[in-house]
C-alpha cells in the first residue's frame, strides 16, 4: 500500500457523511481499476485507536472530513503533522494529528499526511442525504483526492 | 473556612462529568459527589418511533458500546415478536458481544487506566498519558491497539462495519456466517490469546504494588448484580439475573430478565443527570449494588473456559476472606480475566459445527405490547424495556445502563478515596488523580448513562462551607 485514504463522519448527520461517502466512491473506482494503483480506502464513522496499525503500513495517508467552517462546498487540502496535544476525546474518537502522533510514538515514524475537508451546510440528525451544495462538489473532491494519490508531497498546502 | 474541590473534566473516561469535594474547616472531606453534567433524553425522543427502529436508534446512544445497545434492543424486540431466535443466530450474536467486550476492555485497560498503573498516580501529569505509556512500555501500548483491532475486526466481519453495525436484527441476524469469514476470525484469535495471557501475567506482578489503592478504591460492602447462565457460569448474552450480597450469599437467583422491575428501582438526585438504581427490597440507598466485570466474576460459579477459570481462581485470592472481592480497584483485574474468557469463548463458538447454519432469523410481527431485553455490556448489565401500541409504535421506553447501576457505588467510592488521600490543607494533583482514578476503575460510559451526546472530559471542584468554589481542575 502506498496511499491510505480514510473518509470519516456520521452517515446520519447530513453533510457530515461526505468523508465516508467519498471513501465509498473511491472504493468503487478502485474496483473498476479507475483509480491510481497502490491505494487502499476505508470509510469510518470516527477515527479510532486501532487505525494506527494501518497508518503505520502506509507511505501516505489522506483523511477526508466534513468541515463546519468555510463556505459550503469549499474543498480544502492541507498537510497535517503529528501532534500529541491535538484535541481528542481519547475513547470515542481521535483527531488525525493525534493518531499520527500515536503512530510516531509507537513505530518511530508517521506517514506523510493530508486532510481534505469539504465545508458542509446541513448537519441535522437523522438525515441520510448530502445538501445539494455538497453533493455538487463531489466530482471536484474526487479529482483533488486522485491528484493526492498520484503526485508527490510537494504540491499541496492550499 | 471550609472549601470545595472541583475536578472537571474528569479525564480518561467516556463522557462529561464533574466531581466535587466539600471540605470542612479542618481540611477533612465532608462530602463527595459525582455529577453527570450532560443530558440527552433518549427515552423520551424514541416515543412514537416504530419498534423496529429501536436497535438502530439506541445504538446511537454511544460510539463505544453500540453493539451492546444493539443486542439489548434486539432482545427487547425479540420479546415483542414473542420469538425464540435460532440457535446459530444466538451463537453469532454472542460472538459479536464478546468481540465488543474484548475491544472495550482493551481500551479501558491499555489506554485509559495503564497510565496510572504503569507510571503511577503521583507521576508528572504531563507524562501520565498514553504517550507516556508508549515511552515506558511501547509493546504494552501496541498490544492494546492490537487487541482492540482484533475485536473491532470481528465486529466488522460479522456486522459489515465496526461502529453501528446493523447485522443484528429482531429475530436473529440478517445474514449467516460464511466459512471464509469464520476462518479469518479464528486465525486472529491465537495471537489475541497470547497477548491477553501475557498482559494478565504482567498485571499480576503489578498488583502487589497497589495494596494501598486496593484498600481504598471503592472497598465496600455492596450487592453484586449480573446475568449468569442456567448452570451459574459467567454469562454476557442470555441467562438469568443473580444478586449476591457482600458476604457471598445469593439473595436472588435464576430471575428471568423480564422480572427486573421487581428487583430494581431508580432514584433521582438533584446533582446529576444519571439515575440512581437500587435493589428494591432494601430500598434507597441501602440497596446499593455493583455491576460489570467485578460483579460478573463475583457472581459466577465458573467461567467455563480453561484459562479463564484458572484466572478466576486467582482472582478470588485477591483478598483473604472467601467472600466476593470487595475492592472496585480490582475491576482492572476482572477486565483482564474477561478478555481471556472472551477470546476462549469466541474460539469455542466459531469452531462449533452449527456456526455456519443458514437458519439465522425468526420472522414475526409484533405479538406483545411490552418487551424487555437484558444483556451484559462491557461495563455491566444493560436493560432495554419498551412498550408499543397496536401500530407497533413506541409508547414508553426505559433504559437502565451499566454505568447507571454503578452510580451509587461510584459516589461512595470517591468519598472513600477522598477521605484516604485528600488533605484539604495541602491539595496535591496526585491526590485528585486518585479521586479520578477510582471512577476509571468502573470504566463509566457517561454518554450511555445519560444517553447523552458530546465531548468526553471531566472536572474536579473544591468548595468551601459557603458553597463557593475555591479550586477547580479542568482537563481533557
Amino acid at each position: 500500500m502506498t496511499t491510505l485514504i480514510i473518509g470519516y463522519g456520521s452517515p446520519i448527520r447530513g453533510d457530515d457523511a461526505v468523508g465516508p461517502l467519498l471513501a465509498d466512491r473511491i472504493a468503487g473506482r478502485i474496483e473498476q481499476g479507475a483509480w491510481p494503483a497502490g491505494t487502499e480506502v476505508q470509510a469510518r464513522h470516527i477515527l479510532t485507536a486501532e487505525l494506527v496499525e494501518d497508518l503505520h503500513r502506509a507511505a501516505r495517508v489522506v483523511f477526508i472530513d466534513a468541515a463546519a467552517g468555510g463556505t459550503p462546498g469549499e474543498i480544502r487540502t492541507r498537510r497535517v503533522q503529528p501532534d500529541p496535544g491535538a484535541p481528542s476525546t481519547m475513547a470515542h474518537f481521535h483527531d488525525p494529528r493525534e493518531l499520527l502522533a500515536w503512530c510516531e510514538g509507537l513505530y518511530g515514524a508517521a506517514p506523510e499526511a493530508w486532510l481534505v475537508t469539504v465545508s458542509g451546510a446541513a448537519w441535522d440528525y437523522g438525515h441520510f442525504d448530502l445538501s445539494p451544495t455538497v453533493q455538487a462538489v463531489l466530482p471536484a473532491a474526487l479529482e483533488v483526492l486522485a491528484d493526492l494519490c498520484v503526485h508527490e508531497a510537494a504540491a499541496i498546502d492550499t | 473556612m471550609s472549601r470545595t474541590i472541583s475536578i472537571e473534566p474528569v479525564t480518561r473516561i467516556e463522557g462529561h462529568a464533574r466531581i466535587t469535594l466539600q471540605l470542612a474547616d479542618t481540611g477533612e472531606v465532608e462530602d463527595a459527589k459525582f455529577h453527570l453534567t450532560q443530558f440527552r433524553g433518549f427515552e423520551k425522543f424514541c416515543e412514537g418511533r416504530p419498534y423496529r427502529e429501536m436497535p438502530a436508534l439506541t445504538a446511537r446512544t454511544c460510539g463505544i458500546c453500540p453493539v451492546s445497545h444493539l443486542l439489548a434492543s434486539n432482545k427487547a424486540c425479540d420479546d415483542l415478536l414473542a420469538v425464540t431466535i435460532p440457535p446459530t443466530a444466538e451463537k453469532l450474536r454472542r460472538i459479536m458481544n464478546l468481540a465488543q467486550l474484548l475491544q472495550s476492555h482493551a481500551l479501558s485497560f491499555f489506554h485509559l487506566s495503564s497510565p496510572d498503573l504503569l507510571l503511577g498516580w503521583d507521576s508528572d501529569p504531563a507524562q501520565r498519558n498514553i504517550f507516556g505509556v508508549m515511552r515506558a512500555d511501547p509493546q504494552l501500548a501496541k498490544n492494546g491497539i492490537r487487541l482492540r483491532q482484533i475485536g473491532q475486526t470481528i465486529i466488522e466481519t460479522l456486522g459489515g462495519k465496526k461502529i453501528h453495525p446493523t447485522w443484528v436484527v429482531p429475530g436473529g441476524v440478517n445474514e449467516p456466517l460464511t466459512a471464509e469469514k469464520r476462518d479469518a476470525m479464528l486465525a486472529m484469535l491465537p495471537e489475541a490469546l497470547t497477548i491477553a495471557k501475557d498482559t494478565y501475567a504482567f498485571y499480576k506482578t503489578l498488583v502487589p504494588k497497589f495494596q494501598d489503592e486496593a484498600s481504598h478504591f471503592g472497598t465496600m460492602k455492596t450487592l453484586f448484580l449480573s446475568l449468569v447462565s442456567p448452570d451459574g457460569h459467567l454469562e454476557h448474552c442470555n441467562g438469568y439475573l443473580r444478586i449476591k450480597d457482600a458476604e457471598g450469599r445469593i439473595v436472588e437467583d435464576m430471575v428471568p430478565p423480564g422480572e427486573y422491575p421487581r428487583l430494581i428501582g431508580e432514584a433521582v438526585e438533584d446533582f446529576s443527570y444519571m439515575k440512581f438504581p437500587y435493589y428494591k427490597p432494601l430500598g434507597y440507598p441501602k440497596g446499593i449494588y455493583r455491576v460489570g466485570p467485578l460483579a460478573r466474576l463475583n457472581n459466577a460459579d465458573a467461567c467455563g473456559t480453561p484459562y479463564a477459570d484458572v484466572a478466576l481462581a486467582e482472582f478470588h485470592t485477591l483478598q483473604e476472606d472467601s467472600g466476593p472481592i470487595a475492592s472496585s480497584f480490582h475491576y482492572h483485574y476482572a477486565r483482564l480475566v474477561e478478555i481471556i474468557y472472551a477470546i476462549e469463548s469466541m474460539q469455542r463458538l466459531l469452531k462449533a459445527p452449527s456456526i455456519l447454519d443458514t437458519r439465522v432469523r425468526a420472522r414475526a410481527r409484533g405479538n406483545k405490547s411490552e418487551g424487555i431485553g437484558v444483556s451484559e455490556a462491557p461495563r455491566g448489565t444493560l436493560m432495554h424495556h419498551y412498550k408499543i401500541d397496536d401500530e407497533g409504535l413506541i409508547t414508553w421506553v426505559n433504559l437502565i445502563i451499566a454505568t447507571g447501576h454503578n452510580n451509587l457505588a461510584m459516589n461512595r467510592s470517591i468519598k472513600q478515596v477522598a477521605d484516604a488521600y485528600v488533605d484539604g490543607t495541602d491539595v496535591k494533583e496526585g491526590m485528585l488523580n486518585r479521586v479520578e482514578a477510582v471512577i476509571r476503575c468502573y470504566d463509566p460510559c457517561l454518554s450511555c448513562a445519560s444517553h447523552a451526546f458530546g465531548q468526553m472530559p471531566m472536572v474536579v471542584e473544591i468548595a468551601n462551607a459557603a458553597g463557593e468554589v475555591v479550586r477547580r481542575i479542568a482537563r481533557g
